[in-house]
This record gives C-alpha cells, sequence and structure tokens, in this order.
C-alpha cells in the first residue's frame, strides 16, 4: 500500500489545484509544466511562479515540444535552486533526466518530480494546425478505457516503459475511470511525503493496479513488436541503412534535442571529424566519388555508439527531423538490443551505474572464447 | 571547493564612513553565501591597513578577497601585493569602488548605503568566478633596430651599439650612406662630405656590435617597447626572412625632393638642362657639369622654393645648398654666371649668414622674385619672372637648377603601417610633441631622428640621432624586467573555426593564424588585452582572462539584481 | 565582368543531358578532375551533392534538382576548408549556392582557388516537406514549373528571389530568352573563359536576348520582393508580434545548423554562455510569473541575424529545416535585404568585397550618429 493524496476534482483541474496549494504555502518556489504561453493556445514548458499563472498549465497535455528532462538538467545544471521546485515530466522525459544525472549533468536537489502512467504523445507538428486541439476528447477517451489512441509518435504507441519509477508523485492516468472525478496522487518517496505532510489536503492509501497496467503493457508489446519488424525489414545491412539515411542532410537536430546527448560540442561537429583534402583524395581513388559533406552514416552509427545505452525511446528526434527519417524507432531497436544485453533499462534507477563504463570482470565471457 | 570570501570595508577616514552606512553594509554582505567575514577598518592603505588586512586572510583562511574603498587605479596594486604578501594570488581579489563611485557623488546617505550594498554585491558575484592567474616577466631586450642607412641612422647606430646592445641597421639599397654620397662638400665649411661619410660608414662597418642588413626592408614589427619581433625581408627576394627580437627602434628613413614634374612651370622633365638640386649634385660629384649637347654652361640660374607653395612650408635647408653650388661652380667653372630666383632668403644659423656673404661677393647674383616660369629660347632657357616690385622680367641662362621642397621618402606609408607609427599632415613621421618631445612618437620604444622626421640640415640630424640614442641609453638598461600583460585573450582551439575575424580587428598585431590546423592563436606576450577579439569572435571561441563571461556576467546580475 | 559574348550549345536530349556530356567532356580532356554535382539517393527520395571523379557515375547525377537538401556551399566547405587539395573541381551550384560559397570564402571556409563554380538560371526549388510527400508526383511537376519557368510552387523565398539569374561565379549556364533547343555558357572569369576555350567552344554568341529576359524577371519579380516584405514588415514588426512568430520554435537551431554561412563551430547560443544557474531562471521567473523554458528563444534569432544577416544569400533553407514550421527564410531573407542595403552590399556578389562587418571605414553611417545630437 502506498500513501497517496487526493483531490475531488477533475484529473486536469486537481493537478493545478494541488500546486496552487504548494505555491500559497511556500512550499514550493517554482512549478515546472507545459502551459499555454499565448492567446493562441501555443503550448511550451514554463517555469511558474504566481499561482495565477497556473490556470493557464496543462501539465498532462499529449505533446512534448522538447524533452523535459533534458530542460531539467540545463535548469540544475550550474547548481540548484536554493529553494524547491516541483516538476511535471512523462516517464520518457524522466528517464532521460536520469542518465543525464548518471552523467553529472543536473541534481535532484530540492527538485520534485510529478510523473504519470503515459498514454503517449502526437508528433509536434499536428500542434500547428490544431488537430492535437481537436482530438483531446477522443485521446482521453481512449486513455480512460485503456487503449492506444491512433497518430501518436510510433514509439509511444510501442512504448513499454510507461511507467515513471523513480517519481515523487505518481498519478495513475491510464485505464483510469474515475479521472473526470478524481485526482489521486501516489506519494511514491519519502521526498514526496514530506512536501506534503502538512498540507490542508485529504490522504489515503491505495495500490497502483498492476493487473491493469499489465494488461496495457501487452497492447504496446504487441505494437513494438509489428513496429520492430516493419523496420527490421528495412535495416538490412549497408545498403539498407543508406536507404534509410540517405535523405539524412546531417542537420545534427537529433542530436541536438536528445536528452542523453548532452556534449557542449559534438564529437562529430568537431575538428575531428573534418575530412582533409587527402581523406577526399582517397576516397575518390577507391570509390570513384563521396558525398559532400561525407560522414553521414558514420554519425548516425556513432551517435548510436555513444548514446544507444541511455536511449529512453522518447521520440524527440523523429519529430524534430526535416526530412523524416524513422530516427527514433531504429534507436529505440538499437538502444533496446544493447541494453538487453546488460539487463539495463535506462533511466530506471538513479544508483544503477551505466553499464558501458562500469567494469565487471566476469562479464561476456562468451565473446572471449 | 569551499570558498571563503572576506570582504572588508574601508572607511577611508571619513570619506566613505561620511556618506555610507558602513554597518548596515556589513550586515547586507554577512548573508551572502561563502562570505566568510565582513569587517571594517579605518583606512585599509595605510601601513596598519595593510598589515591588518594580511593577518585576516591568513587567520580566516580566506580563499577570496573583496574590499570595499576607493578606486582601483588608487589602490588596486596595493592591494593586490597584500595578496602576494599573504599567499592568497592577488587575481582572486576584487576591489569595489565605493568612493569615488558613490560616497563622493551621492548626496543623500540612503542612496549612497543602497548603492554601496549593490556594489559589493556586484564584487562578491563576481570574485567568485575568478581564477589564480600567474603574473609574466620577461627580461627586456636591449637590442635595437635602426631603419634607415643614411647619416641619421648612421649616427645613431654608432651611438648606441655597444658589448652590450646590438644593433641592426636595416638600409633598403645596397650602400650605407643615404644622400650625403652624392654631396662632394658640406656647405658652410665647405669640407668633404666623401670624407664626412666614408668615415662614418668605415666606422660602422668596423663595429662588431652594428650588423648591417643592406637590400632589406622592414616586413612586420610586431610587439612593444622591450620586445619587438622583427621580420627584415630581402629587397632582392630570393632569401628567407631574417628574425630577430629588438627593444627600440630609430626610424630614420630620411626624405626625398619633391617632384618638380608637379609644377609644369619650371619646365622639368620637359625642356632640356632643368635640373633638380640632386641632379646637380651628382654632376658636380663626377665633376661633369654640362649641358644636354656635352658644352660647358655658360650662365647658371639657381631657382629656389619650388613646390614651396603645394607644400606648405620652407624647406630650410635649398637656400645654404644653393651657396654652396654657387661655391662649386665659381672653383670650376670660374667664368660662369650665377643668378638666385627666391622669393624668401633662409639663412638662420650663426654660421650661416658669413657663408651668405662670403658667396655674395663672388659675383652671384640674388633677385627677389614671384611667378617664375621657364621656357625654351633657341638653344638657351628663357627665365620669366615678376621682380619684387611687380614689373615682368626675363633673363637667359644655359641651365636652370632647382631646389624642390623636401619630402618624406615614399616608403614612408608603408614604414608608418608596419610600425604602427603616425604620419603627420605633410606625410613626416609624427612626434610625440612638437615643441617638448620631436623624438618620441606615440608608440613607446619607437623613435624617429633625420629628415624621416621633418626637412632638417646634417648638424640637425646628428643632434636628432644622438637624443633618440640618448633616449635609448637611458630608458632601455640591459637587465630591465618588462612584465607583459596578465590579462591577456585565449583561443579555444577546438571552438575556433579560422574565420579570422579577430584577427583584423587586433590592433595590436597579436593574434597569427595557424594555416596547419586552421585556428587563430594569440601571442600571449605580445596582448594587451584590450577584448577586441572577443567582442568579434561571433561564436564565443575568444575570451579574456580575468574578465571572462562568467566574471562579468554575474557582478552585473548582482548589481541589477 | 562577364563577357559580352557566350559559347552555345545545342540541347540535344535534355538539358540535364547536355550539362553531363560536357562535363564528362571535360573530364576527359583532363579540364578538370572531379565534378560536385547533385545525385538522386539509392532510395529516390532525395538528391545528395556528390564528388565524381568517375565519369561513369555522373549519369546518375542530376544538375538541377527538385529540391536543396544541403545547401551546395556547404558540400564546397566541406571538401575545401583544409586546404585547395591536388584535384582541379568543377562545381554545380544554383545561384545561391555560389554566392553563399563566395561569402564562406571570405572567412576562411571554403577555399575557391581550384573549384569553377558553375552555375544556371535557377527556377527555384521546391520545399521539402512538400517533395517529401510524394517524390515521384513533385519530379513531375518540377519539370512542369521548369518548363514554363513558373515558380508557384516553389519555396516561399524562392517566388520573390531577384537574384535567381545572378552570376558570380565562374560560368552560367544560360537558357532564358533563348531558343529552346539551346543553351548559352557565358564566362564570367578567366577561369570560366579558360574552361570554355579549353572545351574548343568558340564565343560568338550575343547574350542580349538572354540579358533581357533576366532583366524583366527580374524586376518583376524585385516588385513583388517589395510588397512581400513590406506586409511581412506589418506582421512581424514590434516585439510582441515577433515573439508570437517564434513562439513554437522549440530552440532545436535547425536553422542555424543548415545556414550556409553560418560557420561557426560551436554556435554563441549552443555555448556556455547562454547556460545559468536555477537561481537566475527562478528569479527571472517573478518578474513575470512564469517564465517559458528555456527562455530567450527570441534572443536566439535576433542574434542569429546580427551575426550573419550580412552574409545571408536567401536560399531558403533555414525554412525547410524548421520542425515547427515558422517562415524563417522570408523573416531573415526581408532583414537581409536591408541590413545589406544599409552598405550597398550585396552578399556573394564580388569575392574581393570584405564583409561590412569587418570593414573598419573611418567615414561611414554618419546618418547614425546624427540622432544622438
Amino acid at each position: 500500500m502506498t500513501k497517496t493524496v487526493v483531490i475531488n476534482e477533475n484529473t486536469h483541474k486537481g493537478i493545478i489545484e494541488f500546486f496552487k496549494l504548494l505555491l500559497k504555502k511556500e512550499k514550493v518556489r517554482g512549478v515546472f509544466s507545459l502551459k499555454k504561453i499565448n492567446k493562441d493556445g501555443d503550448i511550451a514548458y514554463s517555469l511558474i511562479t504566481d499561482p495565477d499563472e497556473l490556470n493557464e498549465a496543462v501539465p498532462f497535455y499529449p505533446l512534448m515540444p522538447v524533452n523535459a528532462g533534458k530542460l531539467l538538467s540545463r535548469f540544475t545544471l550550474k547548481g540548484s535552486s536554493k529553494k524547491p521546485v516541483i516538476a511535471v515530466l512523462k516517464p520518457c522525459e524522466l528517464r532521460g533526466f536520469v542518465e543525464l544525472l548518471k552523467r553529472q549533468q543536473g541534481s535532484l536537489e530540492n527538485l520534485y518530480i510529478v510523473s504519470f502512467t503515459c498514454g503517449g504523445v502526437y508528433p509536434s507538428k499536428l500542434s500547428l494546425d490544431g488537430t492535437i486541439e481537436k482530438n483531446m476528447n477522443s485521446y482521453w477517451n481512449e486513455i480512460k478505457k485503456g487503449q492506444i489512441p491512433n497518430d501518436l509518435r510510433p514509439v509511444c504507441t510501442s512504448c513499454t516503459e510507461f511507467f515513471p519509477y523513480t517519481a515523487d508523485f505518481i498519478v495513475d492516468l491510464i485505464d483510469n475511470k474515475e479521472m473526470d472525478k478524481k485526482l489521486e496522487i501516489f506519494l511514491n518517496s519519502k521526498k514526496g511525503e514530506e512536501l506534503t505532510k502538512d498540507l490542508d489536503i485529504k490522504s489515503l492509501e491505495n495500490k497502483i493496479d498492476q493487473q491493469k497496467l499489465d494488461k496495457y503493457l501487452k497492447k504496446r508489446e504487441t505494437e513494438k513488436e509489428k513496429i520492430f519488424s516493419e523496420i527490421n525489414k528495412k535495416l538490412n545491412g549497408i545498403d539498407g541503412l543508406v536507404d534509410i539515411f540517405g535523405r539524412c542532410i546531417g542537420c545534427h537536430g537529433c542530436s541536438k534535442v536528445c536528452p542523453v546527448c548532452y556534449c557542449t560540442l559534438c564529437e562529430f561537429d568537431s575538428a575531428n571529424s573534418e575530412y582533409e583534402p587527402s581523406n577526399y583524395d582517397s576516397e575518390l581513388k577507391r570509390r570513384g566519388g563521396i558525398r559532400a559533406p561525407p560522414g553521414i552514416l558514420y554519425y548516425h552509427l556513432g551517435r548510436m555508439t555513444h548514446i544507444g545505452i541511455s536511449c529512453v525511446a522518447c521520440g524527440s528526434c523523429e519529430d524534430v527531423c526535416p526530412v523524416d527519417i524513422p530516427v527514433a524507432v531504429i534507436f529505440k531497436k538499437v538502444g533496446e538490443s544493447v541494453q538487453n544485453m546488460f539487463d539495463y533499462v535506462a533511466g530506471k534507477d538513479v544508483e544503477e551505474e551505466i553499464p558501458l563504463v562500469t567494469f565487471k570482470q566476469e562479464e561476456f565471457v562468451e565473446i572471449e572464447e | 571547493m569551499e570558498r571563503k570570501i572576506g570582504v572588508y570595508l574601508c572607511e577611508c577616514g571619513p570619506n566613505i564612513s561620511e556618506k555610507v552606512d558602513l554597518d548596515r553594509v556589513k550586515k547586507e554582505i554577512s548573508s551572502i553565501d561563502d562570505v566568510a567575514v565582513v569587517e571594517k577598518f579605518k583606512l585599509l592603505c595605510s601601513a596598519d591597513g595593510k598589515k591588518y588586512l594580511e593577518e585576516q586572510i591568513k587567520n580566516h583562511n580566506l580563499t577570496h578577497l573583496v574590499i570595499a574603498a576607493c578606486s582601483p587605479k588608487e589602490h588596486e596594486i596595493t592591494f593586490m601585493e597584500v595578496c602576494e604578501n599573504a599567499d592568497l594570488n592577488p587575481y582572486l581579489f576584487q576591489l569595489a569602488n565605493i568612493r569615488e563611485q558613490c560616497a563622493w557623488i551621492t548626496a543623500d546617505k540612503e542612496e549612497a548605503t543602497k548603492k554601496a550594498i549593490r556594489i559589493v554585491k556586484a564584487a562578491v558575484g563576481r570574485v567568485k568566478y575568478h581564477s589564480s592567474l600567474e603574473k609574466k616577466e620577461i627580461e627586456s631586450i636591449p637590442d635595437v633596430l635602426v631603419i634607415g642607412g643614411g647619416i641619421a641612422g648612421i649616427e645613431a647606430s654608432l651611438q648606441l651599439a655597444s658589448s652590450k646592445r646590438k644593433v641592426f641597421l636595416v638600409e633598403k639599397t645596397s650602400e650605407l650612406g643615404g644622400l650625403i654620397k652624392n654631396f662632394e662638400k658640406t656647405f658652410g665649411d665647405m669640407k668633404s662630405a666623401t670624407e664626412l661619410i666614408d668615415n662614418k660608414i668605415q666606422n660602422i662597418n668596423t663595429n662588431e656590435n652594428i650588423k648591417v642588413l643592406t637590400n632589406c626592408e622592414v616586413g612586420e614589427v610586431i610587439g612593444f617597447f622591450g620586445n619587438f619581433e622583427i621580420k627584415i625581408k630581402t629587397t632582392t627576394g630570393e632569401n628567407e626572412p631574417i628574425e630577430f627580437n629588438v627593444g627600440a627602434i630609430v626610424v630614420a628613413t630620411g626624405s626625398q625632393l619633391f617632384n618638380p614634374e608637379k609644377t609644369p612651370q619650371f619646365g622639368y622633365s620637359k625642356l632640356d638642362n632643368v635640373f633638380t638640386s640632386l641632379e646637380f649634385e651628382k654632376m658636380n660629384l663626377t665633376k661633369n657639369i654640362t649641358l644636354k649637347n656635352g658644352k660647358t654652361p655658360t650662365s647658371v640660374a639657381f631657382i629656389h622654393c619650388v613646390g614651396r607653395e603645394e607644400k606648405g612650408y620652407c624647406s630650410g635647408i635649398c637656400c645654404l645648398y644653393s651657396l654652396k653650388y654657387a661655391s662649386y661652380l665659381k672653383e670650376k667653372l670660374p667664368k660662369v654666371k650665377i643668378i638666385n630666383l627666391y622669393s624668401d632668403l633662409c639663412i638662420p644659423g650663426k654660421k650661416d649668414e658669413k657663408f651668405f656673404n662670403e658667396v655674395k661677393s663672388k659675383n652671384v647674383d640674388f633677385i627677389r622674385s614671384s611667378d617664375v616660369e621657364v621656357e625654351k629660347n633657341k638653344n638657351q632657357l628663357k627665365i620669366n619672372f615678376k621682380n619684387k616690385e611687380g614689373k615682368k622680367n626675363s633673363i637667359l641662362v644655359d641651365m636652370v637648377v632647382l631646389a624642390p621642397a623636401i619630402e618624406p621618402t615614399i616608403d614612408a606609408v608603408k614604414i608608418a603601417e608596419i610600425t604602427g607609427i603616425s604620419q603627420d599632415k605633410e606625410g613626416f613621421f609624427a612626434e610625440e610633441h612638437e615643441k617638448l618631445n620631436p623624438i618620441s612618437t606615440s608608440t613607446e620604444g619607437i623613435y624617429i631622428a633625420g629628415c624621416a622626421q621633418g626637412p632638417k640640415n646634417i648638424s640637425e640630424t646628428i643632434i636628432q640621432s644622438e637624443a633618440a640614442a640618448g633616449k635609448i641609453l637611458s630608458s632601455l638598461i640591459p637587465g630591465k624586467k618588462i612584465k607583459p600583460e596578465v590579462k591577456t585573450s585565449v583561443i579555444s582551439e577546438s571552438l575556433c573555426i579560422g574565420c579570422k575575424t579577430c584577427l583584423t580587428v587586433c590592433s595590436y598585431g597579436a593574434i597569427t593564424f595557424d594555416e596547419t590546423k586552421k585556428i587563430s592563436v594569440v601571442n600571449e606576450v605580445i596582448c594587451r588585452g584590450c577584448g577586441n577579439c572577443v567582442a568579434a569572435c561571433p561564436s564565443g571561441a575568444a575570451s579574456i582572462k580575468h574578465f571572462k563571461f562568467n566574471q562579468i556576467y554575474q557582478e552585473l546580475l548582482e548589481a541589477v539584481k | 565582368m562577364i563577357e559580352n559574348k557566350a559559347a552555345a550549345i545545342t540541347i540535344k536530349s535534355s538539358m540535364k543531358n547536355t550539362i553531363i556530356e560536357l562535363l564528362e567532356k571535360a573530364i576527359n580532356k583532363e579540364i578538370f578532375d572531379a565534378v560536385i554535382i547533385p545525385m538522386e539517393t539509392p532510395a529516390k527520395d532525395s538528391f545528395v551533392y556528390v564528388l565524381v571523379k568517375d565519369k561513369n557515375l555522373l549519369k546518375d547525377s542530376n544538375p538541377l534538382p527538385p529540391v536543396m537538401f544541403v545547401q551546395g556551399a556547404k558540400a564546397v566547405s566541406s571538401i575545401t576548408r583544409l586546404g585547395e587539395g591536388n584535384l582541379k573541381i568543377a562545381a554545380i551550384l544554383r545561384p545561391c549556392e555560389i554566392r553563399a560559397a563566395i561569402e564562406l570564402a571570405k572567412v576562411g571556409q571554403t577555399n575557391l582557388d581550384n573549384i569553377t563554380l558553375i552555375s544556371m538560371d535557377c527556377p527555384g526549388v521546391l520545399p521539402y516537406p512538400d517533395f517529401l510527400s510524394d517524390p515521384k508526383k513533385y519530379k513531375k511537376l518540377f519539370e512542369e514549373a521548369v518548363e514554363k519557368w513558373d515558380n508557384k510552387l516553389m519555396r516561399p523565398v524562392c517566388q520573390i528571389c531577384n537574384h535567381s539569374s545572378m552570376v558570380s561565379g565562374d560560368i552560367h549556364f544560360a537558357t532564358l530568352g533563348i531558343n529552346k533547343d539551346k543553351m548559352y555558357l557565358i564566362p564570367n572569369s578567366s577561369k570560366g573563359k579558360n574552361l570554355i576555350e579549353k572545351l574548343e567552344l568558340p564565343l560568338k554568341e550575343n547574350i542580349e536576348s538572354w540579358q533581357k529576359k533576366v532583366k524583366e524577371i527580374s524586376e518583376k519579380r524585385h516588385g513583388k520582393r517589395k510588397k512581400t516584405h513590406k506586409d511581412l514588415k506589418t506582421k512581424i514588426g514590434g516585439i510582441d508580434n515577433f515573439v508570437d512568430t517564434f513562439s513554437n520554435c522549440i530552440n532545436c537551431h535547425n536553422c542555424m545548423r543548415v545556414c550556409p554561412v553560418c560557420f561557426c563551430r560551436l554556435c554563441y547560443f549552443d555555448s556556455d554562455k547562454v547556460k545559468h544557474n536555477s537561481e537566475d531562471y527562478l528569479d527571472r521567473a517573478e518578474t513575470k510569473g512564469s517564465l517559458r523554458f528555456l527562455p530567450d528563444t527570441s534572443l536566439f534569432h535576433i542574434g542569429r541575424m546580427s551575426h550573419m544577416s550580412l552574409s545571408c544569400v536567401s536560399c531558403g533553407s533555414c525554412e525547410d529545416a524548421c520542425p515547427m514550421a515558422i517562415p524563417v527564410a522570408q523573416v531573415f531573407s526581408m532583414i537581409a535585404d536591408e541590413t545589406q542595403e544599409l552598405f550597398n552590399y550585396v552578399s556573394g556578389r564580388d569575392l574581393k568585397e570584405p564583409i561590412p562587418l569587418v570593414a573598419y571605414k573611418e567615414e561611414e553611417l554618419r546618418d547614425m550618429e546624427d540622432a544622438h545630437d
């Protein structure tokens, strides 16, 4: 059984009330959440300090303009805030943040995380013509029924890590028939319990319905199999990779928005990756022609090598790609394969060390033979 | 790393304490993170004050020091020394000016106190981001570069050279001697110019401390007084450039004559037998004063002040050398008729009037004239002019010798660019002060001597060369240490993309380009820390020590919060 | 300076084939060793620039592709930034790509010594997202548009481009105002003239009809351009409108990355200097009650403008790369026109013309000083 706090209010309104309470009681100095930032209803992450501004917040909105884990890393990179801040993250954003924490790219000090069982987000392009807004009702209907909505990011429909392991506060949205009547927040950590200790709010005890979540997991796994088998057909050797990544323009947007790509100057942008005239000469001798700029596959395979172990399959890379390459599905597939080799789930446990930089004497002995 | 910042507020007895409530400042500052101690003191720059600070630093194990007192111009160095004596790196210190910029200019005590609090907070915010920096000291180079192998350069070289001080004498032609090599005699004393200059050249050649580089030009000068890096290139273009370092430079590039083609009324280069003074000197030296047709002239006219109106100044030596020419002629061609056409006579020196009278007495005519024109008249030249009453007149002569104005050499612009010294409106090198310092330039360590600075005769040139030598001898003492700038620019190798924008804005030539790595590199010894490159670099690959982005940003942030 | 006489080539099958044959001939005659030219991807869904030495590979190339996937100046830069190498290379590029290559040469990012820059009359390029939605369909539509010289489907900045026949490279392939069965090679430098002579093509054609047609098109476009910019200015002028225009921006910086004249290895706006600590962010949030995170989106765009506006060639690559369909190119191109006009500068017009921002003139912009009197 887990302690919970309850607000008898529609979940979406209730969470706002919860945050307002925290701000007014000065339990936190700021709330980090998705918010409508202008009269056109454009949505972006915001750091909110004024309770009135919370009226425009939409914490559970099915959109991920940027991976919020990356944003929290930027927020805490140069030091934690002196007073607490509470942030709403999607499970993959939280896992991204955890992977960054393992690399000293942020801090959890004075930071409280609210997360939820996630039904997935829409590709950002769909926010441009109002499609998401139009789909709002049907989206939540599907979620309430424990179904997977249409038109989401492919990595969302196939996501099997939709439970936010390390959050301080968890809201169970999936298959939640009481969403319109009640907001129940599971206090998933001591930290969370401490924060809500003397708040004027109803507290209960409850259990997360694991069976229900397992049922949903199966649905997602079916989707995953579908997507993986589709991409497998295309990923046949170098030719397959050339076909998929052929139209890549080398903008490196995927790297820029990826939560786990944290290097200030990427190796593939540095002088180390530049071709000298003699390199071109030798390539021309060998093959008669070379693409300019070169190194497109090298960049993607290199990035896979660097971050595959920590890929949280959030799908930001695919959203930002200007030539619609299914980067996210490919990296999800490769990432999962690598992580499975070490029984590792990226971002599940902040104490768990990154396998690629952890030396274990007895490991992969079979390869040595 | 745990920071322990010590903040000391100076009452400046009572300059500051009168206007600023230091107790309140102390209270506000004490509550800031990482501030270990805040104290007031009567007069921190006094001997007691300095001792107190040293003890405080040691006792509290301070990692950083902030002093709120007067302007850094007054006592930054003082307190930096205090830090050094207390084994604290002097760059981990910030001086907050609450006197000139606060107490002295704010009438209301409440306002002044609030402002002082901001200023000190800003200093504390900044000092947190300071890094230790090491002071540098290099030995100055006593050697000297002399540009120009005429009498000015030769004299300076002879005065300067010694076993402890090498002189590099660079001359663009193949021979030393400059203009004097063309003279048979010097005016006034009418002594042998050839002997004079040959003796000087002999002295140069036998002096083992003078390295003569003929057929050479200065290609590049970067650096500062005590440490100039010089690149010399050969005019023949064959050999590798020569490089060496010197501590000071004497620019003695001499002069040339105004081109009389610009004053066509004198017929130069159009009519036969119209010569410039220098051409006449050369004819005289080869003992070959003849007309174009090979005959010797029976009459010669000297036209003074050619180009004077155009240039706007009197060159001061032409009247005297015209007298010399008259003497040459009287000696070699006694029967020749000599006429001088002048607009003003310039005979200033203590012996020159005597010389003038001597020459005049040998039946040499001096006619004051204006509107002088030369035209062909059969085999002769007809000179039309107006006499001093304004009446038109004319004379017929065989030969005309023009005395053109003295100009700076054609190389002056290039030399100015290379050395960074300025030219005046006439193109001569600009002296630091017309009356009080006609030898130094605006660039410390670079001096000018001879006609490069303005028209003058040989004795004036010698005086100026010796003066330049004197300045160098007294200020560039062998063994003298120079302290290059500590707060220099740094360009990140991994971030620089080689666009050379910084190079175009560096006024000191302190940035070079590494062609292999295709990046800009700062010469830390020459960099003066002006920050132009930092402002110009679009990506922020360049930064200045002690003025890093964060240091300035945090200071500003605290000041405006 | 453009020569008054051009060389004529007969177009037998298509302009594309004619150009490829010419290049093959040039490689055979060893006039140059390799060519930078667009080629279709194996999956036939895009085009990429390839440095080709083996002339057998040329047959898969397309000198006038329907899209500008990578700005050609970036291709030239990647090949020559670290030196000119031993190869003599011909580069077939759109006019704005050549201009960008010339701008980059001014800041040491391309070395044009061994490169012969060849341009052609440009019909514009299709917006990449449109092309990608149905490559086959759009390839056909593009060919039709070239036939009629109709640019309605092209990138918004292409539609108002008044430099679509600008010649700043070494040779220009001219097709406008000339019989459909012919094409002119117009030399614009001694390198270009040399190439044409080595190809044994006599320079005897008069280019007046081409010049006339180009002028006509340019003037029409110029009018349209001025009007479009005026309307745009009203729409985005003022800080509120400007912020609104970029309200969907997710700070991915794709626009900066694909821009040919944004050459910094690490952009200032990706560096440590824009990374602040949590207290600073919270303080800022408190001044207004909430702070968009990450903040300073508009600062990035205005900052980028101030860094590169003088070199902007209005190619439109930025807008194609924006995942949030923000009209980046339209905004930046409009502002570039004005900043360049301030200095009577046209980016990429002439290699010898220094970029105004780093050219010091003692007497300049006096009218700005008067504002403070």
